[in-house]
Parts: structure tokens; C-alpha cells; sequence
């Protein structure tokens, strides 16, 4: 049995699959783990030297599969991608199609890695720091996330896209990535200032949002359901509209379901408006 | 008044409008560049409420404040509602600062109607070009088009909007007559084709200022009039081939406070929404045609999914083989997705299709499994009368209360 580590690292995986693939090295035989240990039974071989005599030649497109489906955290993570390059190298390509077994479950991994890719587009939340801390430390917004795979080293451009030359950082419970207006420094290791940073930023202006978020909800659509199945509930946590939700169900429940309306509208007082008003100037309406 | 209390006001009087949709516009970005915002094509859910609806775009109206009297609008004059307006400068700045926040990808801006069409037109125009050109907004915006304005003033909007939508709200002129006095099926339509010339006119022309990129829409209410789904069907059906909209929404008629006679006190079923839905996007990615989905019947079934209703209509055409029938054939077995399509035909030209295949898949396969035949299989049931097969496949419906005054 040989046992590797690739430190979880795409490239580092992709040297040493070819060095195996080139010797014929079985998958059976080969083992990744993050601890050398991990698997107990495995009693260590070294890997052999040189590239090796077979010329493996694979779809230029598996490659880019690979390296997607290796961003997803989960058991056997890198013997799986072995598996299936090993099987299609021999001619098999039936392995990187859904309908096959293993094939699927590469596929699965490469949706579930773009679907948190998405989760980090929607859901991450960015907190603007006041102008003199603005300044400080030259950022202009911070962002706390935790993405379930490592996917925001290869996602996180989106974001320099729609900023602009604002500066923003997000940080991870590993990982981290700051754009300074110009570059991106992505850093495999969060430094723990960054998290800081993100995590305690005071956030006067929260309201607005809130009240939107709240007002936007329609009670007599309840379905709590729908918005589970769309929105896991490990992102409410980190989400300003989270803790509103509870209370918004809780009230659709007890009789605000009669119609659409928000109870702090129906509260106020309402103005109806003349008939035939066409010349009423709404500007000068007491508002 | 403060600016979170019109807030409150002004969207809260915007969701009865269900597009949310940011997609569909051109690629954008900012990067390395003044101003703020991208859009790439695809839609963004930056949350959910508690209704399972998405938020994907700022949506509000500038005023509430409205001349007109439907019946089935909240904002309508005779509603008791409070009203409030934005100046267009207080909807810039809150669609900058919940953009910068990642909590939208755009605005979707609406009006009451205040003094005139075109005076009404004109200020969300202005909202839409102080984003796009005072602040470089290359974000999503989504104007909703005042059908009696000006023409001039609805290209305008098309050239600074993504998306323009008209409101056809009710989908027959009686019905317009009756609870909307002030709006003519005809100047929506001709609003409508106005947006429709100014897309062709730009077509194929990749150096032409973008007009519309991400289409037009429109939203029809549901419930609120006698309409049934054939009637709503066909007339979207008519909409998608005559002025190439990209969407029809369907709403289902929410009550409204301090409601009129008029209309109706109770919404129609969510699930009949849904069944619409369902049928509209067969009409957009399938090609179905709305005659087939519903022959005689007036209404969609709400107990079964449009596409298994056709299917157990047409069991001439079934079972069907998976390594053989053509990719459209394919789509319409039920429980077989596009997608599902697509990925069995790159996979028959491997090999031959198993029964297990489908499994791998995730076929829906309780509803696939009396339609189709494959290398491994043949349904059993494929002799099996269409009413029993409904018994077996039919949704579980929630049970009605019985109504206390009968």
C-alpha cells in the first residue's frame, strides 16, 4: 500500500497521480490521507521513482473535472479522482459520466463544488467599515464566510468584478483572500487579524436591510419549506436576516396570514386619494 | 419622513409583483475600474423570505401614490394604505449600499401612477440613469414600463434597463373593463411591441447600444377574475411568438387589506400557481404547445404534474426506448429531466442504456417507469389503463377544512 499526502492541494495530487499512473499502479493500492497514518492497515511502499513507461493519454476535459471535483471536502477525496483517471487512462471513459458509479459520484462532487460556489456568491455579506478605519487599514469592506469546500481561492474573483476599486477581504475558517483595488492576495492559511477584522465589524447601518428583508415578506405566501430547501440552514448564522426569520414565520402563523401585508404598514395611517385628483401635485402630499 | 419608514412602505407595496429574476443580462464587470457592479448571465438568490420567494433584486416602488383604481392592487386610490415616495437620489443610494453589502444584484423599480404616464415614466428613468451613468452601475436593473407612455420614453428606458416589463395583469379585455377602469389591453400591447421593435432593431448587431438584453416580461394575475389556465396558457403562449417575451409570471392573487367587493376574499390554491408554472416553462423548454396540454379541459390538473397529465393522455406514444427515441421524444417522458436528456445521450453513444443507468441518474423513476424501455427492461404496466395509473402516481392533497358557513 502506498500512503500520500498531497497537503490537499490539486497540483501537488496531480504530479503524484501521474508519477502512479505512469508506473501502473492500481488505485487499490495507493491510499491519500491528510495524516500519513490515517489508514491503519496501510503499511507504507515508497513511490516509485521517475515518471514510469505506460504514456497515459486522457480528455483534455477530465483534467478540468479533476480539479473541480477536488475542491470538495469529503472521504476519499483524492482516491477517487485517481480511481477515475485510472479508469479512463485505460480506455474506460464511461467512468467521468453521471450514469456510471463512480462517474456519478464525480459528477455529484462537481455540482456540490459549484453550488458552494454559488452559496459564496449569494450569501456572503459584506459589512462597510467607517471611512477613518476605512483608511487605517485600507479596506473598505469586510466579509465572514464558511464555505463547506475549498472553493474560494477559484470563486472568489467574482466579487473583484462587481466591486470595482473597493477594497474587500473575506475571510474563512481556513482560508482567506484580500483585493487591494488591483490584486488579489489569496492565502491558504486566513491570517487571524483578517478574521478579526471580519468578524467584529460594527455595522451601524444593519437596519436598512433588515427592514427591507422584512417588508419584502409576504405572509400569506407562507412556505418555510421552500426556504429551507434553497437557503441551508448553516448560512443563517451568518446572514443580518437570520434571526428575523423565526419571528416572521411565528407571526404569519398567529393571523397575519388574512393577507400580504406587513404589520408595521398596517399599523399606520393609511390615505386614500380623491378621485378625478389628476392635477393633485404628490409632492405636496403631507407624506 | 425617514428613509427606513419609506422603505417599509414602498416595499412592502412592491411584492405582489413575483419577478425577482436578475438573469439573462450581458457579461459586465468593474474590475480595475470606477463605478460598481457585473452581471454575467446567470441569476443570483442572495436570500429567501419566509415565503420561499428570492431575493435577488432591490425591489420597490418610487411611490405608492397612485391615480389608478384596480381592484386587486393594494396601492389602488381608494386603499387605506400609508403612502410614501423616494426621491429617485434615495433609491440610488439604497441600491448602491445593499449592492455593496452583496445583498442584491440589482433594482427592480416600479410606480404608482402619479400626475401623468410620462411624467411617471420619466422618474424612473431618472433613477435608472443616475445609477448607470452618474455612478457607473453595471449592476442588474429591471424597469417596469408604464404601457400609456410615451414610446420615445420606453426606448429610452430599454437603452439604461436589462429587462423592461408591462403588466398584462388580467388576460381578458372584460376583465380589464371590470377591475382595472383605467388600463386598455391594446396600449399594453402596444407598449409591448414598442420593446419588441427596439430588441429587433438591435439584433444581430453587436456594435448597437444594448436594448433590453435580458428581455421582457410580463406578470398575469391569477385568481383574482374567472380566467381559467386555458385561457392564461394560450394568451402566454401568444405573448412568448408575438413579441418574443422572455417571461410570463404568474401571480396568484394574494389578498389585500381593507379589499374591495370586487374581487375575490380568498386566494386561489398556491398549488394552481405552481401547475401554471410548471406548464408555461413546457411551453418555453419543451415545446409543447398550450393545446396540448390542455385539450378540453379548461384547467390544468392540480393533483398531477402537467407533463404526466400529457403523457397519460397520449399512451400511444409510450413506452418509449432510451437508447433510441429522439433527444425531444426523450423530454417528454415524465420524470426525465432536460438535463437527464442530454447526459443519457452522451452516454448511449458509450454503450447501451440500463434500467440502473436511470437510477444514477436520479430519473424520477415512480413516474418514469411505465414509459419507458431499456436495454434491461420493459414496464409491466404498460398495459395498465391510464385512470389506474393516475390512482398510483397522483400527489397526495392536503385535506380541505370544511368551511364553517358551508
Amino acid at each position: 500500500m502506498i500512503a500520500l499526502d498531497c497537503g490537499d492541494d490539486f497540483a501537488t495530487w496531480r504530479d503524484q497521480a501521474r508519477q502512479l499512473l505512469g508506473h501502473g499502479i492500481d488505485p487499490a493500492t495507493v491510499t491519500w490521507g491528510q495524516a500519513r497514518m490515517d489508514d491503519l492497515l496501510a503499511v507504507p511502499t515508497p513511490l516509485p521513482a521517475g515518471t514510469g513507461p505506460f504514456r497515459a493519454r486522457v480528455p483534455a476535459a477530465l483534467l478540468a473535472q479533476l480539479e473541480q471535483a477536488g475542491r470538495y471536502r469529503g472521504e476519499q477525496r483524492w482516491n477517487l479522482l485517481y480511481e477515475v483517471l485510472w479508469r479512463v487512462a485505460h480506455g474506460d471513459r464511461t467512468a467521468m459520466l453521471a450514469g456510471d458509479r463512480l462517474g456519478s459520484e464525480m459528477q455529484r462532487r462537481i455540482r456540490q463544488v459549484g453550488r458552494e460556489a454559488h452559496h459564496l456568491h449569494a450569501f456572503v455579506r459584506f459589512v462597510p467599515l467607517p471611512e477613518a478605519l476605512a483608511e487605517q487599514l485600507q479596506l473598505d469592506l469586510v466579509a465572514y464566510h464558511e464555505p463547506a469546500h475549498d472553493i474560494l481561492d477559484s470563486a472568489c474573483g467574482h466579487f473583484a468584478d462587481r466591486l470595482g476599486r473597493q477594497r474587500w477581504l473575506i475571510a474563512t475558517p481556513l482560508d482567506g483572500v484580500r483585493f487591494d483595488g488591483q490584486h488579489l492576495d489569496y492565502r491558504r492559511q486566513c491570517p487571524e487579524q483578517w478574521r478579526q477584522w471580519a468578524r467584529n465589524a460594527e455595522d451601524p447601518d444593519a437596519e436598512l436591510w433588515l427592514a427591507y428583508y422584512r417588508h419584502a415578506f409576504n405572509p400569506a405566501r407562507l412556505n418555510p419549506g421552500a426556504l429551507r430547501q434553497h437557503l441551508p440552514g448553516r448560512f443563517l448564522r451568518h446572514l443580518p436576516e437570520g434571526p428575523l426569520i423565526p419571528e416572521l414565520v411565528g407571526q404569519a402563523r398567529h393571523g397575519k396570514q388574512r393577507d400580504g401585508q406587513a404589520l408595521e404598514v398596517g399599523r399606520q395611517r393609511g390615505k386614500r386619494i380623491a378621485s378625478g385628483s389628476h392635477s393633485t401635485n404628490p409632492n405636496e402630499l403631507n407624506l | 419622513m425617514q428613509l427606513i419608514a419609506k422603505l417599509g412602505i414602498l416595499a412592502d407595496a412592491a411584492k405582489y409583483d413575483a419577478s425577482c429574476a436578475s438573469s439573462g443580462a450581458p457579461k459586465r464587470s468593474s474590475r480595475g475600474r470606477d463605478g460598481l457592479g457585473a452581471t454575467d448571465g446567470m441569476g443570483i438568490c442572495h436570500s429567501y423570505t419566509p415565503d420561499g420567494r428570492c431575493v435577488s433584486l432591490l425591489k420597490v416602488l418610487l411611490t405608492n401614490f397612485c391615480l389608478y383604481d384596480c381592484q386587486y392592487c393594494v396601492n389602488r386610490r381608494s386603499s387605506n394604505v400609508p403612502r410614501a415616495r423616494f426621491s429617485p437620489e434615495e433609491v440610488v443610494r439604497l441600491t448602491l449600499d445593499f449592492y455593496r453589502r452583496n445583498c442584491i444584484s440589482g433594482l427592480f423599480l416600479s410606480s404608482g401612477i402619479i400626475r401623468s404616464a410620462d411624467y411617471t415614466m420619466e422618474q424612473l428613468i431618472r433613477v435608472a440613469s443616475l445609477l448607470r451613468e452618474e455612478h457607473g452601475f453595471r449592476g442588474y436593473i429591471h424597469l417596469k414600463t408604464i404601457p400609456d407612455a410615451d414610446p420615445l420614453l420606453i426606448e429610452e428606458a430599454g437603452r439604461l434597463a436589462d429587462r423592461l416589463s408591462v403588466n398584462i395583469e388580467l388576460p381578458t379585455d372584460a376583465s380589464l373593463e371590470r377591475l382595472a377602469p383605467e388600463k386598455r389591453a391594446s396600449t399594453i400591447r402596444q407598449a409591448m411591441s414598442v420593446i419588441h421593435h427596439g430588441q429587433q432593431a438591435v439584433a444581430g448587431e453587436p456594435r448597437a447600444p444594448r436594448f433590453t438584453p435580458a428581455g421582457q416580461s410580463t406578470q398575469v394575475i391569477v385568481g383574482a377574475d374567472a380566467t381559467d389556465d386555458s385561457a392564461l396558457l394560450r394568451n402566454a403562449e401568444s405573448l412568448y411568438q408575438g413579441y418574443g417575451l422572455r417571461r410570463v409570471y404568474y401571480s396568484a392573487f394574494s389578498p389585500i387589506p381593507d379589499s374591495p367587493s370586487s374581487v375575490p376574499l380568498a386566494a386561489p390554491p398556491l398549488l394552481r400557481e405552481h401547475r401554471l408554472y410548471q406548464a408555461d416553462f413546457l411551453l418555453r423548454g419543451y415545446g409543447y404547445k398550450a393545446g396540448e396540454l390542455l385539450g378540453e379541459t379548461g384547467n390544468l390538473a392540480l393533483d398531477i404534474d402537467p407533463k404526466l397529465a400529457w403523457a397519460l393522455a397520449n399512451r400511444e406514444v409510450f413506452p418509449l426506448d432510451v437508447n433510441r427515441a429522439e433527444p425531444a421524444l426523450l423530454a417528454r417522458i415524465p420524470g426525465i429531466g432536460l438535463r437527464s436528456v442530454q447526459r443519457l445521450v452522451a452516454l448511449r453513444r458509450e454503450r447501451r442504456i440500463r434500467y440502473d443507468d436511470l437510477i444514477q441518474l436520479r430519473c424520477v423513476l415512480d413516474k418514469a417507469r411505465p414509459f419507458i424501455v431499456t436495454s434491461d427492461y420493459r414496464p409491466a404496466q404498460a398495459e395498465l389503463r391510464s385512470g389506474l395509473l393516475r390512482a398510483r402516481l397522483r400527489e397526495p392533497q392536503a385535506p380541505v377544512q370544511m368551511g364553517l358557513w358551508g
